[in-house]
């Protein structure tokens, strides 16, 4: 029975490396970065603003070796060069070091953390509020030209420590000329509209709204944006924790899940959702063979980057009911923060507000300024700005939540999925209230 | 020195120190991680923290509480299926690459190069071959009048779906499973198949008789394979549909990745991956039983 003994060994081997090694399997994994707060992709990016503010007097006088982990591996080389000549142009002394973080930068730092080996400067991965502390710097005695936003978000006992790279917000993301072409003449201001839309779009032989629903992580605005939005709460999502069953179709999940399947069911999105290619349908995006995303504004440089005409694209808040209201929900990116124990903490946090302040980040990226007041550069986000739309700041997952919904196994763009392609979608919801109060009751929530 | 010592000690040093550094990267890199594993299948540890919180086997006791996680392993039997078509086809391939045949290892090379090619890379390349509306099978299909068949979604359909991503691994591994077959036919004495010719035995006599039973522990190991590869498969249904249509072509590994990666519970997915080497180690047990049942015990 010697080579039952060799199998044995050899199948050890094989697992073992299915845990140990895994994480840099995953060539493409789009959807890395889970926790933070939805609709994050990796392509996406932070936000900057050129600006006023020189530093404090002393400045000039650090020196050191700032390593700054990123996931923007496409800007190493490129954009951040600039960003350091020019840096250096005020910091002389200080020299910036990027580490270009491989597939999953969540998933890459926490191993990091765990073996204690962070780099300077990073981007907060979804751990727990409480848990900040534990690894990165207080923040609090940064100076900026005007007050920051989300200055809650990453916070702890009252004290700052990630600051956010950039705010978006999501809404529709349209080809003006597909509108054109099918003759809608003016945005839609009601749900009736929008499927009026989606229906003459249709019969000009356009797809009216690209899902991307197989590569499930461009659902994200449905299900962690949408809810709250309908239900006019910012807490809405939080306050499931108050809830046995907090999916059903009367609320914000539900209500939410019905627009996309509602578009579904009348044939609006692709033709075979299942079958989907996410590069494909920004070049589709861009020449006009589909005519909408729902996704954040970062998409909106994408879909440029491709080939698009600036002009062509607009920009307007999804209207997800019939009252006319106009709200859009707004979200930070990426949360900057500073490790503890770094060797040159000073140089570090210059180099942080010199990012925030004057690097130009946030544009290049397409995001909305970190610092509140700043107006954006992209005439995409001034035209939604100027539909009037009242937007909505998004608050902290409260860590119980996430704890119920990781023992449950909610992951809310699956069941959106889920739903969408059900028969019957409310056995759908039944099906994850359940697991939601086993686990909350597990819990003791 | 060396002339002092006897030639058993001068033989023992020697493979002492010859082995030394391969053992102790297969001790770092394989059974340090394994045991590691192990012990966090006993924790509550959410993959970062310091802490690693002790929980006895509550873990096993909610992997086996929730028939859930088990159903998925339905999802694995068409690559069982697909792994089976495999060997059939290798080995048909094999023998007939093995006779006299003009530019044979062309043709070997041709059918063991997908092999070679990176696995997620073959997944992208079949995302393309499998897309519904512009897909090149569905191109294909239409192109040759069956537009019916040209319309179906590939990846979509909840039935279909497993077989779709298992022919994919039929189209890789087919290649070096044909490979072992051909080293191990090479192997047969070309002294029996002379005897049998005398004897008058057909081509197939000759098959079933002579080379079937030669290749035995061969196909026992290709088996061994295919099951395992079967039970382990992750790549494919984690880039091409995410375990989608609406978790249908979840695999059990790729539930244990985000029970962990997902889901932060590094301790529960440790002992899902404990009790699928155990599960693994059972299904083998059982093939190795039934298959060396037949034949005298090689």
């Amino acid at each position: 029975m010697k080579k039952g003994i060799l199998l044995t060994f050899l199948m050890v081997f094989s697992l073992s490396a299915i845990l140990a090694g895994c994480g840099g399997n995953n060539g493409n994994s789009k959807s890395g970065n889970s926790g933070n707060t939805g609709k994050s992709n990796t392509n996406q990016s932070a936000g900057e603003n050129s600006g006023a503010n020189s530093g404090e007097g002393t400045a000039e006088k650090l020196s050191g070796k700032v390593t700054f982990l990123t996931n923007r591996t496409d800007m190493i080389g490129k954009e951040y060069d600039e960003y350091v000549k020019r840096f250096n142009e005020k910091y002389p002394d200080i020299k910036i070091e990027f580490e270009a973080s491989q597939t999953d930068y969540n998933q890459q730092i926490k191993v990091r953390m765990a073996s204690g080996e962070l780099p300077d400067l990073m981007f907060i991965p979804d751990i727990p509020n409480s848990d900040l502390p534990k690894y990165f710097a207080s923040l609090d005695d940064l100076q900026f030209s005007s007050e920051l936003t989300f200055k809650d978000f990453k916070s702890y006992d009252g004290k700052l420590y990630g600051i956010t790279t950039g705010n978006s917000t999501s809404g529709i993301v349209y080809n003006k000329k597909a509108f054109a072409d099918a003759g809608i003449t003016e945005v839609p201001k009601t749900w009736d509209d929008f499927l009026a839309a989606c229906e003459k779009l249709k019969q000009n032989g356009v797809i009216p709204l690209s899902s991307n629903f197989k590569d499930k992580w461009p659902l994200g605005s449905w299900v962690y944006d949408m809810p709250r939005i309908i239900e006019n709460n910012k807490d809405f999502p939080n306050e499931r924790i108050n809830m046995e069953a907090p999916f059903s179709m009367d609320n914000g999940y539900g209500k939410a899940m019905m627009l996309l399947k509602t578009l579904n069911d009348k044939g609006y999105l692709e033709k075979d959702i299942n079958s989907t290619n996410w590069e494909q349908s920004k070049k589709d995006i861009a020449n006009g063979k589909m005519a909408m995303y729902f996704l954040g504004n970062w998409v909106i440089n994408q879909v440029i980057g491709v080939g698009a005409e600036s002009d062509n694209i607009g920009f307007f808040p999804l209207p997800f009911d019939n009252s006319g209201s106009n709200r859009a929900p707004f979200n930070p990116d990426f949360f900057y923060a500073v490790n503890k124990d770094s060797k040159n903490l000073e140089a570090t946090k210059a180099f942080l507000t010199w990012m925030i302040e004057e690097s130009g980040y946030e544009d290049f990226a397409g995001f909305i300024s970190p610092l509140k007041g700043r107006e954006s550069k992209l005439s995409q986000l001034a035209e939604f700005q100027a539909t009037g739309v009242e937007m909505q700041e998004g608050v902290a997952d409260d860590p119980k939540v996430i704890e119920i919904s990781n023992k449950a196994q909610i992951d809310l763009p699956a069941i959106a999925q889920e739903f969408v392609l059900a028969k019957d979608p409310q056995a759908v919801l039944d099906k994850w209230n359940k697991a939601w109060a086993k686990a909350k009751k597990e819990l003791g929530y | 020195m060396f002339r002092t010592m006897t030639y058993n000690r001068q033989k023992n040093i020697i493979i002492f120190t010859f082995l030394l550094i391969p053992v102790a990267l297969l001790l770092l890199f394989t059974y340090y991680p394994a045991a590691k594993l192990v012990f966090f299948s006993f924790t509550d540890w959410d993959g970062y923290s310091p802490e690693k919180p002790w929980v006895g086997l509550d873990n096993y006791k909610e992997v086996f509480s929730n028939p859930d996680i088990f159903g998925v392993f339905t999802h694995n039997f068409a690559y069982f299926v697909m792994g089976l078509i495999q060997n059939v086809v290798a080995i048909y391939f094999a023998v007939v690459l093995n006779g006299r045949l003009r530019g044979r290892n062309g043709f070997r090379l041709l059918l063991f190069l997908p092999y070679i090619m990176n696995g997620v890379a073959v997944a992208f390349m079949f995302g393309y071959v499998f897309d519904t509306t512009q897909g090149s099978l569905n191109l294909f299909l239409n192109s040759i009048g069956l537009t019916k068949l040209g319309e179906t979604s590939w990846l979509g359909t909840a039935g279909l779906v497993n077989y779709s991503l298992a022919s994919t691994g039929l189209w890789r591994f087919m290649g070096y499973n044909m490979v072992i077959y051909i080293a191990s036919l090479q192997a047969i004495p070309k002294d029996i198949y002379e005897a049998s010719k005398i004897d008058g035995a057909n081509a197939w006599q000759t098959f079933w008789r002579i080379t079937l039973p030669n290749m035995k522990p061969v196909i026992q190991l290709n088996l061994f394979l295919t099951v395992t590869g079967a039970l382990e498969v992750f790549d494919l249904p984690f880039v091409l549909t995410k375990g989608g249509p609406a978790g249908a072509s979840q695999t059990y590994v790729q539930r244990v990745v985000d029970t962990a990666f997902a889901f932060n519970n590094y301790g529960l997915a440790s002992a899902m991956s404990i009790i699928l080497l155990f599960f693994v180690i059972a299904v083998v047990g059982l093939q190795q039983f039934v298959l060396s049942r037949g034949g005298n015990n090689k």
